[in-house]
């Protein structure tokens, strides 16, 4: 990796002409501390969270070159201290291009709080979706380099290690048991992707603002961010007791996708979509060996934005579609599911009301999560609010236990 | 083509203006505002703005950012970078303007936080702009054919000789019942500006408290907007102001609502 950075750095540097040792040089350092309280509102109204963030932003520029440093400390009322790098990435900027190296977030695609071709960044669901999604998103280490025609984009990606969605932990509320006819035995042999050059991760996109419509064309090969669960099942011969061995492994994706934006009077019409070929699904069909079976599998939304009586609205609706479906896939076919956001500002926008909102429509489940942000003074907010879950299965339902109020301290500087 | 549309009226108006003197014919209150609507601006612009708002306790919060705005003909591009206070530094607001009559701005957002550019529905011209004193209305040009113009004085404030126009809106449900402008003569710039609400009563008054020549166009360098209803008052002051300095067309793209003000 390193000699690589150094070959690719190389050129660069010759094309900057060297930094000139007098250029502007400047050194700012932001962030924000902030204290988190989650309480179940179930039960013996144990914590969800108890959390006190220190995020820093140290960014230094000279001339052409930037480097920019996000660490992170969170400390936690019942689990190790985390520090970390958000992202740590130097940037390069010529005339026509710019080159970003080191670990970053990248973010693509339209739509709000659903990734469809927002693939490149893995999450981290070790608190599910509720935190911000500055911090959802893990920053993968990469090459990213934007070539510039106009108000046109082309953006090539090179992530030469694959990182793996961060899921909970076994002790977490988040944490679902996968559910077995018999206890599994696990073999993780194949868990890890092997870090060498040939299951690096690539993508393209074309990217273009115009006066009708912003749209992205992309298209990636990538590594499945979560693991299939193949699953053997043989009979003990000393026992004579069916015995059931699951390998997780993650498996190459390929995908092609795109989303547009438009405006249509008051309105901002959205769109995404992508094809993924390469996915896997558990099957219950006894002739395949691992009970897993590959399909191809899309992802899809449509959005729409708009503003009435002072007040923000988004509705966007997604579907996940299996394709060439049999009727021995445990998943369902299709996967309906909308999103509804509604917000609004009062008392010269230091007060704000929002409620965004996930409905499950195969599963008659959803998420409610209604808050309340108030600016005491510019830079410190206090915010308060409730994550409701409804339901009994599904993405949302399965967590109809976990029903939170929360508050949110936070001091930006 | 807006600018050529503005040299157009402005070259008409010094053109008319000596023949109508020679006629002995006072200006009306249309043409007034017209020539307040096509003073010239140039052809780019760029500033940094400095917000303060100040509510009835006389408590203050301030807003910076920088702003570039140029006209690409058939549409005149506006950026803004956010720089105080801290939550909301590096956010950048672009707007792009349209000459075609009715066509609502597009205009797009970046948030630091979401890593992504989103085009975004176009606020209301009535919206307050940031939880200011000022409309987006207050703060762009209103066409004067969108208003019914009267003359009603002339009067030195300021020291300032003025027109006193008197502007009734064609529109029923506008959000001011009409507004009274004090207008230089010599410099077609709006040195007082009263409005009234639905009912008809004084809402807010604006002020000019600075305007300065540079590169030969007059620009407001100082305004102050006063809430006689809500006893709360916006300044907005500009610095660093050049005018057609050259801005380059890529200086109104997402590459640069990504990376900011440097």
């Amino acid at each position: 990796m390193k000699k690589i950075t150094l070959l690719v750095l190389a050129p660069l540097l010759l094309l900057l002409g060297g930094v000139p040792p007098a250029a502007a040089q400047s050194t700012t350092f932001t962030g924000y501390v902030r204290n988190y309280t989650a309480i179940l509102l179930e039960g013996d109204q144990k914590y969800a969270i108890l959390q006190d963030t220190l995020d820093l932003k140290i960014e230094h520029s000279r001339g052409k070159v930037d480097f920019k440093a996000n660490p992170y400390i969170n400390f936690f009322h019942n689990k190790e201290t985390e520090i970390d790098l958000r992202q740590s990435y130097l940037d390069i900027m010529l005339d026509s291009a710019d080159f970003r190296i080191g670990k970053q977030q990248i973010v693509w695609g339209k739509a709000d709080g659903v990734f469809i071709t927002d693939v490149i960044s893995p999450k981290d669901l070790s608190e599910y979706l509720l935190p911000d999604f500055e911090e959802i998103r893990l920053g993968v280490q990469a090459l990213k380099i934007d070539y510039y025609i106009g108000d046109h984009t082309i953006e090539f990606v090179w992530v030469p290690d694959f990182t793996p969605t961060k899921t909970p932990a076994t002790d977490s509320i988040w944490y679902v048991k996968p559910e077995f006819s018999i206890s599994p035995t696990y073999d993780y042999s194949k868990k890890e992707v092997p870090s060498n050059f040939g299951n690096s991760e690539i993508f393209l996109k074309f990217s273009a603002i115009t006066s009708l419509i912003d749209f992205e064309i992309m298209a990636g090969s990538m590594w499945d961010d979560d693991p299939t669960m193949h699953i053997n099942q043989s009979i003990d011969i000393s026992t004579n007791q069916p015995v059931l061995r699951v390998t997780p492994e993650h498996h190459r994706l390929e995908l092609v996708g795109g989303s547009f934006s438009t405006s249509i009077g008051g309105f901002v019409v959205r769109g995404e979509s992508a094809f993924y070929n390469g996915k896997y699904f558990r099957s219950e069909d006894p002739a395949l060996k691992d009970k897993v079976v590959e399909k191809g599998y899309t992802h899809s939304l449509l959005g729409l934005d708009f503003t009435i009586w002072n007040t923000r609205m988004s509705v966007q609706v997604i579907e996940q579609q299996i394709q060439d479906y049999d009727e021995q896939i445990v998943s369902d076919e299709k996967q309906d599911t909308v999103t509804i956001l509604i917000s609004r500002d009062f008392l010269r926008e230091t007060l704000k009301l929002e409620l965004f909102s996930y409905f499950d429509l195969n599963n008659a489940g959803s998420l409610l999560r209604p808050k309340m942000a108030y600016d005491l003074i510019d830079g410190f907010q206090i915010l308060a609010g409730f994550n409701i879950f409804n339901g009994n299965k599904g993405n949302y339902g399965q967590y109809d236990g976990n029903d939170m109020v929360f508050a949110k301290v936070k001091y930006s500087f | 083509m807006r600018i050529m549309k503005k040299a157009l009226v402005i070259a008409v108006v010094m053109m008319t203006v000596p023949f109508l003197a020679l006629a002995g014919e006072a200006i009306t209150g249309q043409k007034a505002i017209e020539n307040v609507y096509n003073r010239p601006a140039g052809d780019d612009m760029q500033s940094d703005l400095t917000m303060t708002l100040t509510n009835s306790r006389g408590q203050s919060r301030v807003r910076k950012m920088a702003q570039f705005s140029k006209d690409f003909g058939k549409i005149e591009k506006k950026i803004m970078f956010f720089k105080y206070p801290a939550d909301v530094r590096g956010t950048s607001f672009m707007t792009w303007s349209y000459d075609e009559a009715g066509r609502d701005d597009d205009q797009r957002i970046y948030l630091p936080a979401l890593k992504k550019v989103k085009r975004i529905s176009s606020d209301s011209k009535s919206d307050y702009f940031m939880g200011s004193d000022f409309t987006y209305d207050d703060l762009g040009d209103r066409h004067p054919a969108e208003d019914i113009h009267k003359l009603l004085r002339e009067e030195m404030i300021e020291g300032e000789s003025c027109y006193v126009v008197e502007s009734t809106p064609r529109e029923d449900e506008y959000i001011y019942s009409k507004t009274v402008t004090w207008i230089i003569k010599d410099k077609w710039i709006d040195l007082k500006k009263s409005f009234y609400d639905e009912d008809g009563d004084h809402l807010k008054t604006l002020m000019v408290k600075k305007y300065e020549n540079i590169s030969g166009f007059w620009i407001i360098t100082h305004s102050q907007m006063n809430n006689i209803q809500k006893k709360h008052t916006t300044d907005m002051q500009l610095s660093k102001v050049k005018v057609n300095s050259g801005i380059a067309n890529r200086q109104f793209t997402e590459r640069m609502m990504r990376r900011g003000v440097r």
